[in-house]
Parts: structure tokens; C-alpha cells; sequence
């Protein structure tokens, strides 16, 4: 039922963007890739140039979260037992950081960029991808480290490792398709950042980074309605999935259900359609609305 | 509405085509920006009435050609930068249709792109792939913009540490270079000094010879008719002339003249320029007429002019001495002719009257002049009345006239050439010593 609502939707999707002309985007967007490619390494560059330890600033940031959380729930809270803590925590921590830093870059990219926008022409959509493709370098840098910590912890490495790369690009995809969303509202309601904040603080608790789906009460009684809670946290938050195949590749040392990851790729493919389309519907204006 | 944009040039198709397009604005935009805004109006069940919008252009019909260069002239407010940007594509017609064809250009904004902690050279790769050039291309060009730059040891020098000069220097080196279609200039040609902006000029012409089309949005009408083949003028979101710069720059000249005539002797009942004098004779205002007897606002280059100065004084003074002085917009002062130099006594005085300087041919150029007034004593020891910029007028110039400068000096060109000059790789020398044949160039 749900899986067929889905589809519709999709096929509805890929008809408007037929109409929106995607195969000349698509082409424009490519023209201008050497752009992206500038807009990203500039983007690193000022990041990093005035500070002393540059780019080591990015494994030295997910080390320090690590620690805090290592000493919250190791010793704070011992109740919650998970072996091999801190290496539990960063293989969640770094994905979702990688989220969290494409969501906050990527929804003021249109805003930042407004200087260009308003006065030079190009694919509007260069802005949000330069922006999300900036905290993948930064994403793969911090994975340097996770390497070291999977072999400082001996951690049981997945068979199904090489699927890693994929994992990575599924997670890039439904980022961009929601930054694509919210770096279009924040152009027209400046309030999208205020929301966002909040709705980000929420995601984080209610996706499993922390502590895992299996903490959680299988189910979830109020009054006469009985939620399953463990399928709907997957089901609803497409980032939990994600998580959930990260830790099963880096940490648990699984094979990773094959629908499983299908479904998560298929989620990340739409919300990118939706996204894009919603770009594009609206990118014309914000030449004039910034 | 349609907008149709393609990279390439099409033969014998206009490369900028606007037909009906009208592009509005809602006059309270900055108010509905915030979600808050949005529920409100939607709990008020305010509806957006077609007051709340405004029409910088309205059912523009324009269609440019390859190799046209296009001058735009028209007020503030106009339309011209709403125009520019619909070619640009920065923003989309709200109706109508609009096609461009080729590569688009626009120096509105030189170094927009730039980012500040990047070195100049890196800005070129960064700002060359803003106007869509890849990686390759841009390799071909950037020694040719580096060069033309003249940014010599600076290029790799952070460009947060140029002058404003160098920022702009780089910014249209790297724009002229990007080898557009279609270039939109706004004002820009007062680039860098007086060497760079010939620079700028040279690589403009040589843009024209590539076959090429500008769109050039200017105040200074000189510049313009010197570069445009072609001019429109724009007004309240219409165009009101179309066709030879010459010609539509002197129907707009006249119109905003005639508007100005109404307005400055509305604006003349007003005390407002500098005033000062004992009084005993006093000037009450200065004229302008025409031969036909008229007032007048603006006048032709080579008309005759009457310029009037009325005056009253309660007592009788004895040889007054009257005097006018011309000075041109920018404050250069043109002329000061008196009755004292003229040679003329003027006898005793008491009463009303008015005193005329007559000009046979105005040899005042194209621009906006200004009249100051006095009265004087005989040996210019007491100011009677000084009357500061007391009078504006305008004059235009005919395309026959010369057109550089303020005044005509109705020369005439005479070209002599020495009989050696016959052989190849002669020289045109103009000697009074040797006149061998001497041909006299008609005064135009």
C-alpha cells in the first residue's frame, strides 16, 4: 500500500521534471561543473586558511565528540552497555555530522550566495550540490580516523565493506535532495533556519547515533494504539537506515539486507527528484526575492 | 510566459528577442518575507490587488541582432537595469517572451565571483567557471588575462589586497575574455585610468569586429552615439524611439528639456540661489527668449539667444554697470560679459526696465548652463545685486555641429599635401612651408 503511494508519487515527480526541460539542466549543470569543482576547493581553502591546525580540524572535531559521549554513556550512565563504545558512537557520529554539516552549509548556500545570484547567471542548483559536496571531502577526510579506530579497536570488518562507496553516495543524494528543499525556503522564509534548528536537535535524538534501535521498547502502547516503534523509526527517518547500514559495514561486521538497502537508495533517489524539482520550480525567483 | 536561452548563435535569427514582455514587481515584497507575514495575510484574507504591483517594463517588444551594439538612455527608473537583467537571466518576464541566443556577458558587476581569500590567479579559474568556461578553456586564456590585466607580481597575491582599481581591472580582463556573444555594459567604461579604459575601448572595438553585440546602458550620450549603431530610449517601462543614436538621443534630450522648462519655472518662484548687493538696484529675474520672441528652456547650438535681465530700483542710480557670467554645469566658467568692457554708459536709472544681451549664435555644445546676474557701480566699489545661478538652461546640440567640448569654435579644416606625398609611403604632413596643393575641407 505505502510502497504503491510511493510510486505514483514518483512517476508523478519524474513527469514534472520531464516538463522542466531535466535532460538541458542536467546538461547545463554538467557544463558547469568546473564550478562546482572551484566553488568547493575555494569553500575548503578560506576554511581553512586561517587557522593553525587547518583541515586537521575535521578528524579532530568527531575525536572530541567521541570522547564526550564515550564519558556520558560509559561512565555517567552505565546502565547503557554497548562493547566497544566510542567505536559505536563514530561510526554514527561521523554520517550524521556529515548530514548535520550539509544541512546547516547547504541551506544558507542560495542566501550566501546571493552576490552571485543577483548579478550573474548559472544553474541556481550549483550552489546547494558545491555546498553538500564540500562536507563530503570533509566527510571522507574524518574517515581517516574512523580507520584508525577500527584497527586500534579490532573491529570486525564487513565482507560487504566495498559497498561502502555506495552507502556514502545514497547518503550524498537524499542530503542534497533535502538541502535542495531547504536552501529554496530559506530564500523566500528567512524562518527556515530558526525551524530547522530545532527540527535538526529533534532528528539527531530520534535517530539511533547514539544509542542503538535496539535500546529502544519494540513497541510503544498509548491507550488502545500499539506503535512498533523499532520499524517506525526506520521507517520514517531514511537517516536511521543509513546509520543502521554504516554500523552493520564498520561495526557489527554484517551483510547489510539487500531490501533493506535498496529501499533506503530508492528513498534517497526520490527525495533527490522531489528536491530537485522543487528547486527548480522555484529558482527562477530568487533572482529577484534576495 | 516563455524563456527560451541558447548557447549558440542562430544565423539569421534576432539573438535577443523580447516580444510583449512586461515584468512586474509587488511594491510591498519586503513585507510578506517571513512566514509570519504569509499566516497573516492568510488569516486576514488580504488579497494581493493589482495596485500592489508596478510595471518597470511593460509590453517591450524589442529585437537585437547579431553585431548590433545597442545603446539604452532613458531616466532613472526607467527600466534599463530590469531590462538588462531579463538578458542577463537573473530574473524571468512575469508575461511575455523572450529568447537569447549565445553566450551572455554582463560586465553590470565586475568581480562579482571574486572571492577575497583567493589569489587573483585562482579567482580567474573560479571566476572564469562562473561564466561557464571549463577548466581547458580557461588554461587557454589565462596568460591573455593576466596580461591584459596589467596585474604584473600581483596575480598571486590574495585579491583582498587589491585596490579597488586592480579588483576591477581583473574582473573586466576575465569578463572580455570569457569571448561572449552578447556583452552587457552599464556605465562600466570609466574602468581603471585614463590608459586602461582606451585599453577597454580598443577591446571592445575589436569585439565588434568579431561580429559581436552590446547592450550598453549609458548617461553620458557622447560615448554613447561614438560606440551604438542603434539606440532605444526607454521611459516609464515603454520604448519611446527606436533607431539612429543621433536621432533618438536628441528626441529624448528635448523631451526631458521641455520637461525641465515647466519645472524650473515652477521651482524659480523659490529663493533659492545666493543673493546679495545693497539693494539699490535690484534684479528680479533673468529670461531667455528665442528669436520668435518665446521663452525658452533649451536652445540649439547656433540659435540666436536673448538673454533678459529685468531690474527695479525705488531711487535714481547713475551709471550703473550690468554683467552676466555663464558658467557650465561642472562649475567651468564660460564667459562674463559687462556693460563697463562693451563700452556703454548707461546713464541714470530709476524704475522698472530690463537690459538684453543678444548672442547672434549660441556657441555653448550640448550640456546644462547656468546664468549669474549683477549690478554694480561705475568703478565696482558697491554691489548693487548679485544674483547667483539665477537661470538654467540646456542646450543641444545638432549632429551637424561639432560635438566635443563646450563651445564651437567654427573653425574649418584646410589639408595641404606636398607633391613627394604621391610616392607609396607617404605621410600626410600639414606645413604652411610647402603648399604644393592645398584643398579647403568645407566648415560642416
Amino acid at each position: 500500500m505505502v510502497y504503491r503511494g510511493v510510486h505514483s508519487t514518483l512517476i508523478s515527480i519524474v513527469e514534472s521534471l520531464s516538463q522542466l526541460h531535466i535532460i538541458t539542466r542536467a546538461r547545463e549543470l554538467w557544463r558547469y561543473r568546473e564550478l562546482i569543482r572551484n566553488l568547493v576547493i575555494s569553500n575548503l581553502k578560506s576554511r581553512y586558511k586561517n587557522s593553525a591546525l587547518g583541515f586537521v580540524w575535521s578528524l579532530l572535531n568527531p575525536l572530541g565528540m567521541m570522547l564526550v559521549f564515550t564519558i556520558v554513556f560509559g561512565f555517567l550512565m552505565p546502565d547503557v552497555r554497548v562493547e566497544k563504545y566510542p567505536l559505536f558512537v563514530l561510526t554514527g557520529l561521523l554520517p550524521w555530522n556529515f548530514f548535520q554539516a550539509s544541512i546547516n552549509a547547504g541551506m544558507y548556500s542560495v542566501v550566501g550566495g546571493s552576490n552571485l545570484v543577483k548579478k550573474v547567471s548559472f544553474p541556481r542548483e550549483v550552489l546547494p550540490i558545491a555546498a553538500v559536496l564540500g562536507q563530503l571531502v570533509n566527510f571522507l577526510l574524518a574517515f581517516a580516523v574512523l580507520f584508525m579506530a577500527l584497527v586500534v579497536f579490532q573491529a570486525s570488518f564487513s565482507p560487504w565493506l566495498w559497498t561502502l562507496p555506495i552507502v556514502i553516495l545514497i547518503q550524498t543524494v537524499f542530503s542534497t535532495g533535502v538541502v535542495l528543499v531547504l536552501s529554496t525556503l530559506n530564500v523566500f522564509y528567512r524562518d527556515t533556519a530558526m525551524i530547522m534548528e530545532v527540527i535538526m536537535l529533534a532528528w539527531f535524538f530520534l535517530t539511533p547515533v547514539v544509542y542503538s534501535v535496539g535500546m529502544l521498547p519494540e513497541t510503544l502502547s498509548t491507550g488502545s494504539l500499539t506503535v512498533p516503534l523499532q520499524r517506525m523509526v526506520y521507517i520514517l527517518n531514511p537517516l536511521a537506515s543509513l546509520i543502521a547500514i554504516y554500523r552493520d559495514l564498520l561495526y557489527w561486521g554484517y551483510r547489510t539486507d539487500v531490501d533493506f538497502f535498496v529501499r533506503t537508495a530508492i528513498t534517497a533517489v526520490a527525495v533527490f527528484a522531489f528536491g530537485y524539482w522543487f528547486f527548480l520550480r522555484y529558482s527562477d525567483r530568487f533572482g529577484e526575492e534576495l | 510566459m516563455t524563456v527560451v536561452r541558447r548557447p549558440q548563435i542562430q544565423p539569421d535569427r534576432p539573438v535577443v528577442s523580447l516580444k510583449n514582455v512586461s515584468r512586474a514587481y509587488d511594491k510591498q515584497r519586503e513585507y510578506n518575507r517571513s512566514l509570519q507575514q504569509r499566516l497573516l495575510r492568510i488569516i486576514t484574507r488580504k488579497q494581493r490587488t493589482p495596485t500592489d504591483l508596478f510595471y518597470p517594463l511593460q509590453d517591450v517588444s524589442l529585437s537585437i541582432h547579431s553585431g548590433d551594439f545597442l545603446g539604452i538612455i532613458g531616466p532613472n527608473g526607467a527600466g534599463k537595469s530590469t531590462l538588462l537583467k531579463l538578458v542577463t537571466g537573473i530574473i524571468v518576464p512575469t508575461s511575455g517572451d523572450l529568447t537569447v541566443c549565445g553566450r551572455v556577458c554582463s560586465l553590470l558587476e565586475l568581480g562579482a565571483g571574486f572571492h577575497p581569500d583567493l589569489t587573483g590567479r585562482e579567482n580567474i579559474y573560479l571566476n572564469g567557471s562562473i561564466y561557464g568556461l571549463n577548466r581547458r578553456e580557461i588554461d587557454e586564456r589565462v596568460e591573455r588575462i593576466i596580461d591584459f590585466a596589467e596585474l604584473g607580481n600581483f596575480i598571486d597575491t590574495p585579491v583582498k589586497h587589491y585596490s579597488s582599481g586592480m579588483y576591477v581591472r581583473l574582473g573586466f580582463s576575465v569578463a572580455i575574455h570569457t569571448d561572449p556573444d552578447i556583452l552587457l555594459v552599464d556605465e562600466v567604461l570609466a574602468v581603471g585610468d585614463v590608459n586602461f579604459q582606451q585599453k577597454c575601448l580598443r577591446s571592445i572595438e575589436n569585439f565588434r569586429q568579431r561580429g559581436g553585440t552590446l547592450i550598453l546602458v549609458s548617461h553620458d550620450l557622447t560615448t554613447l552615439q561614438s560606440i551604438c549603431t542603434r539606440a532605444i530610449w526607454l521611459e516609464d517601462g515603454r520604448i519611446q524611439a527606436d533607431g539612429d543614436p543621433l536621432d533618438v538621443g536628441m528626441a529624448y534630450l528635448e523631451s526631458m528639456a521641455n520637461r525641465e522648462q515647466t519645472e524650473t519655472s515652477l521651482a524659480k518662484t523659490e529663493e533659492d540661489s545666493r543673493r546679495w548687493g545693497t539693494g539699490r538696484i535690484r534684479i528680479i529675474a533673468v529670461e531667455m527668449y528665442r528669436t520668435n520672441g518665446e521663452i525658452g528652456g533649451y536652445f540649439y547650438t547656433g540659435e540666436p539667444v536673448r538673454i533678459r535681465v529685468k531690474f527695479e530700483s525705488d531711487e535714481a542710480v547713475s551709471s550703473p554697470v550690468f554683467g552676466i557670467a555663464i558658467h557650465h554645469q561642472n562649475g567651468t566658467h564660460i564667459t562674463g560679459p559687462n556693460t563697463a568692457h562693451a563700452g556703454i554708459e548707461l546713464g541714470t536709472i530709476h524704475g522698472r526696465g530690463w537690459i538684453d544681451y543678444i548672442v547672434p549664435q549660441l556657441p555653448l555644445l550640448e550640456g546644462v548652463y547656468t546664468i549669474s546676474a549683477a549690478v554694480v557701480n561705475h568703478n565696482d566699489t558697491e554691489t548693487y545685486d548679485y544674483r547667483d545661478r539665477i537661470c538654467k538652461f540646456r542646450v543641444l546640440s545638432s549632429r551637424t555641429s561639432e560635438r566635443y567640448g563646450l563651445v564651437v569654435f567654427g573653425g574649418h579644416w584646410q589639408l595641404e599635401t606636398s607633391a613627394e606625398s604621391a610616392a607609396p609611403n607617404h605621410d600626410h604632413r600639414l606645413s604652411p612651408d610647402s603648399p604644393r596643393s592645398s584643398t579647403a575641407i568645407p566648415n560642416a
